[in-house]
């Protein structure tokens, strides 16, 4: 019920942004029309006004391309799952999605997964990889605690300059208070590595280059970079220890506080002479000298200030490209004057809303899932065949994106229950799966490639691993067994119902009529019935259709 | 394995026929993915390959190859010796390389502005600085895909990292990602099928997966789609080829495996020198631990200098009396060299401003020493070289043309080498 009001106020906060724009979406019925011969239901693509589609239609028309055609509701399924909650839905969640035939189901979906218990596990991990990067940080670092803190953020759905203001002001124990491994893992080299992720992350500025030089390309100046880093100035960090279980004092946990300051950065200039920066933030407001106030609380109320459109702007750029596969800027943290955006009416509408609405995370989501450019199809008109669409890419078409290892892992458990069938060494035997993962396919940190940055050895994990051998093991418990058991006891065709669970549960699809006639005749020609399905399954999940989110 | 029957009816059992549609089926898995096979001997006749030998934390050349015995201040306690290369001293440290000397060369006049070990690295593995609005491709990418790709045949990757992960390829994409191997004296993780599928089977989940590769690339005709079918494609090349016993070092007589030494520096020499004598493009071999901010020259005497000096010796002295040092050229390089000034804690820190490189084979000139600094090592006195005249002169050096261009993905031009002059007394 709750999710209803919220819905009406959406929508008339939207209606009154549509006519305050003078673009009344008419044509709001139109694309329930199919698009291909292909079996599709296009039913439920939403019918509902979203005050980014009159936008993004006067930009394609602007640009001369054709509106989106819109996803099937199997791939809008895959891909609202895997980015809202991190993981491919299993075949109940599937099977329920495709067989319901409510009008508003795609918006329903969303409100689902949005309050789905994975929605915060999956943008913690994003934002913890986001934050602190992949890699071992070192034991003033607590990872989890971080984590857990991002996990109590999203669920609380706390708005979103909030949630900025708590990283960069915070304090305290590192295991009490996750927030302060932010700081923690960037504070070497004189908080230069704090200052760059900070300016890039909430504020979208590549402040990076002009530690050493002025910009090239945009407006900044060395001495922006060392005014922003002189807020990290007065930091205070000290480990704690404390007796363990046999009595031994041994590390405990960082406590990390502030003092008043009045210190200075100082930085070599090109010409190698010596300059000296204090806090002054990138609009150029100065911190008075002589302030008695903490400098990382001076910082945090300029970045988190409701007025400024630093941070909106930098927060939808990153949401959109979370979704999209690119931001309306790319790099997606370098947006600026010297940067063009695609789209730059929606950029700013979708900001200001977000921004006015009060940093709205969920918000922000149902906005952009319920746009015309999330509904897109990946799906590419044939011409001619030839493979050189990159042009059309402006938000009119899905574009392919690799899973992150994340996803990756949590997927292909879903997929293949895959942790189930030996459950006593369970836990110990996931976690081992999951650091040879992120070694494998994780870089250190959360770049927004949407090439496929495959390698030898992940196809070799993928192909021959032992999770994979685990997965489409036909032990009693596991995914094929289950399915083979399930269909063996509807007694009719048998065969193609296994069929249909096997791509139901790797792809989120039923094959079609090809598909299923080509694996029945494998079943038919091969003495090895079970190996036919376990090669089946093989094969599905090591496919480009699995690994890429489409 | 015997066969289990999920389900009671509707299957027809063709024993017989089902067996004669696997065994058709089971043609050799690479069939599947690829082509006719040229004949690979021939093509690889005139192929060039590099080694780079990458000293991650930036080493010290003044205790190595540029010593300063004359100096007061900033010499340290390390000699130099003479070598096999006349009037050319290296550190006393070097023993075994000092008789390769005369294969390799010494450039004492580096200079670069990038004290950082991050953007060292990326300026020495690409030729450029950092750039936000680009990923420059490490340049063994870069040879990986100018000559390794004319190789269209071939099982190995064309671009090896041992120890480290090295540069990525950039916009070239992941067919020219650095294959890495972590640890060169294990095997290859998860080189094998399991146990129980067979050459049929696989071949069959080849051919399943071949299907559904074919149809989602087909529908949206993107580069990731077709991307993905790219790199199982080598993958099972490489699972199938009969070279990929060259990774097992085991094979090699116990002799060679101690002169290059059994540690991962060691071994990695070992494993390109298989690999360049195989046709790989480019290998590189990592030695970590040159950031001596403190106890620089014990750590140099007692750990890094004795592994270098017999990995690096034995490799030049092995590729020469198999005569592949004309086709394959050795670098010797870091991120950058260390201050002249001994720190308080008797280590040197970064220092970009002037420093050594080592470079030789691929039918450079040798033996010689090029440019020079001043007798405490602070500044350059004679012949200046930039990076991308050393990225110039590797890339003639592998025959691929100075005005290579590429255009990144936002459009822009990029060269391989851009505003860099070949060193001509290595290169003519």
């Amino acid at each position: 019920m709750g999710r209803k009001i919220r819905g009406s106020s959406l929508a008339a906060g939207c209606a009154a942004l549509v006519l305050a724009l003078g673009a009344i979406n008419s044509r709001a019925g139109d694309d329930s029309k199919p698009a291909s011969k292909e079996p599709r239901s296009l039913a439920s693509a939403s019918l509902n006004a979203n005050f980014l589609d009159p936008l993004l239609e006067a930009f394609w028309e602007e640009e001369g391309v054709k509106p989106p055609r819109p996803a099937s509701d199997e791939e809008f399924l895959r891909r609202a799952y895997l980015d809202i909650i991190g993981r491919i839905p299993n075949i109940q969640e599937t099977q329920a999605f495709l067989t319901t035939k409510e009008a508003d189901k795609r918006a329903k979906l969303v409100e689902r997964l949005l309050d789905h218990v994975d929605y915060q596990k999956n943008f913690a991990t994003v934002w913890t990889n986001l934050l602190i990067g992949r890699g071992d940080k070192g034991r003033n670092v607590d990872r989890v605690a971080l984590n857990d803190w991002l996990r109590k953020q999203f669920a609380a759905n706390r708005p979103w300059n909030e949630v900025v203001y708590d990283l960069v002001t915070a304090t305290g124990s590192n295991q009490e208070n996750g927030a302060v491994n932010f700081t923690l893992a960037h504070l070497e080299a004189e908080a230069v590595p704090l200052t760059s992720r900070t300016t890039r992350l909430f504020l979208g500025q590549q402040l990076q280059c002009t530690q050493c030089h002025d910009h090239p390309q945009n407006d900044w100046k060395q001495s922006d970079f060392w005014g922003m880093n002189a807020f990290f100035r007065g930091i205070k960090t000290e480990e704690k220890r404390a007796a363990d279980a046999t009595g031994l004092e041994r590390y405990d946990h960082t406590e990390l506080s502030d003092q008043p300051t009045d210190a200075f950065a100082r930085f070599e200039r090109r010409n190698g002479m010596m300059g000296v920066a204090f806090p002054r933030f990138l609009d150029g407001e100065k911190l008075p000298p002589g302030s008695n106030r903490i400098r990382r609380v001076e910082l945090g109320e300029r970045i988190a200030d409701p007025d400024s459109d630093l941070l909106p702007r930098a927060m939808a750029n990153r949401m959109w490209a979370h979704f999209m596969g690119r931001g309306f800027v790319n790099p997606v943290d370098d947006i600026g004057p010297h940067n063009t955006p695609l789209a730059p009416e929606v950029f700013d509408a979708l900001a200001e809303e977000f921004r006015a609405g009060g940093f709205d995370i969920k918000q922000l989501i149902r906005w952009i899932t319920s746009s015309k450019a999330y509904q897109a199809t990946s799906l590419r008109e044939s011409k001619g065949g030839s493979a050189d669409d990159e042009a059309e890419d402006l938000f009119n078409v899905m574009i392919l994106r690799p899973m992150t290892p994340e996803q990756l892992f949590d997927s292909l458990v879903t997929a293949t229950s895959a942790h189930r069938p030996s459950a006593s060494r369970d836990d110990a035997k996931r976690d081992a799966w999951m650091r040879q993962f992120l070694f494998v396919f994780g870089n250190d940190e959360e770049d927004e490639t949407t090439s496929f940055q495959g390698t030898i050895p992940q196809s070799l994990l993928m192909m021959n691993g032992e999770m994979m051998r685990d997965a489409i093991s036909d032990k009693p418990g596991g995914f094929l067994a289950e399915v083979v058991e399930r269909a063996r006891s509807r007694g009719r065709s048998p065969a193609a119902l296994i069929i249909d669970q096997i791509y139901l549960g790797a792809l989120s699809r039923y094959p079609t009529t090809r598909e299923r006639q080509t694996a029945l005749r494998y079943l038919q020609t091969h003495p090895d019935s079970m190996g036919v399905v376990q090669d089946l399954f093989w094969a599905l999940l090591n496919s480009n259709e699995f690994i890429l989110i489409h | 394995m015997s066969p289990i029957t999920p389900w009671s009816g509707g299957l027809r059992r063709r024993h017989f026929l089902g067996h004669m549609a696997a065994t058709a089926l089971g043609i050799p898995a690479f069939r599947f993915f690829s082509e006719l096979r040229a004949n690979a001997a021939a093509v690889r006749k005139n192929h060039r390959s590099c080694i780079v030998l990458w000293m991650s934390g930036g080493p010290s050349h003044l205790d190595i190859w540029d010593l300063k015995p004359d100096s007061e201040k900033h010499g340290g306690p390390f000699r130099p010796i003479a070598t096999s290369a006349p009037g050319v001293m290296i550190s006393e440290h070097m023993p075994k390389t000092a008789r390769q000397m005369h294969h390799l060369n010494i450039l004492r006049s580096l200079d670069s502005k990038e004290g950082n070990h991050e953007r060292g690295t990326y300026l020495m593995h690409t030729g450029y600085v950092p750039n936000p609005t680009v990923v420059h491709p490490g340049w063994g990418s870069t040879c990986a895909f100018e000559l390794g790709s004319q190789l269209d045949d071939f099982d190995l990757p064309h671009c090896v990292s041992i120890n480290a992960p090295g540069a990525g390829a950039g916009f070239l994409g992941m067919s020219y990602t650095p294959f890495m191997i972590q640890n060169p004296n294990a095997p290859i993780a998860n080189l094998q099928p399991p146990a129980d599928v067979d050459a049929l089977r696989m071949g069959r989940r080849l051919q399943m997966l071949g299907q559904i590769e074919d149809q989602f690339i087909a529908q949206r005709r993107t580069q990731p789609a077709a991307d993905h079918k790219a790199v199982y494609a080598k993958t099972i090349r490489m699972m199938n080829s009969q070279y990929k016993s060259i990774f097992d070092l085991k094979s090699e007589p116990a002799a060679v495996r101690e002169a290059y030494g059994e540690h991962s520096f060691g071994s990695g020499c070992l494993l390109a020198r298989r690999l360049v004598e195989q046709g790989v493009t480019y290998v590189e071999v990592s030695l970590g631990g040159w950031d001596t901010h403190a106890d620089n020259f014990e750590t140099l005497s007692n750990r890094l200098l004795p592994q270098l000096d017999q990995g690096m010796s034995t490799l030049v002295a092995d590729l020469a009396s198999r005569g592949l040092l004309d086709s394959t050229m050795i670098v010797w390089m870091g991120e950058f060299g260390r201050t002249p000034r001994i720190n308080q804690n008797a280590g040197r820190d970064h220092w970009p401003r002037c420093w050594s490189v080592v470079m030789g084979g691929g039918g450079m000139e040798s033996g010689q020493v090029i440019g020079a600094t001043d007798t405490d090592g602070v500044e350059v006195t004679d012949r200046p070289i930039g990076v991308m005249d050393l990225i110039a002169t590797m890339t003639k050096t592998m025959g691929i043309g100075l005005d290579t261009q590429y255009t990144t993905p936002r459009g822009r031009p990029m060269r391989i080498v851009d505003d860099g002059k070949p060193i001509a007394e290595l290169v003519g």
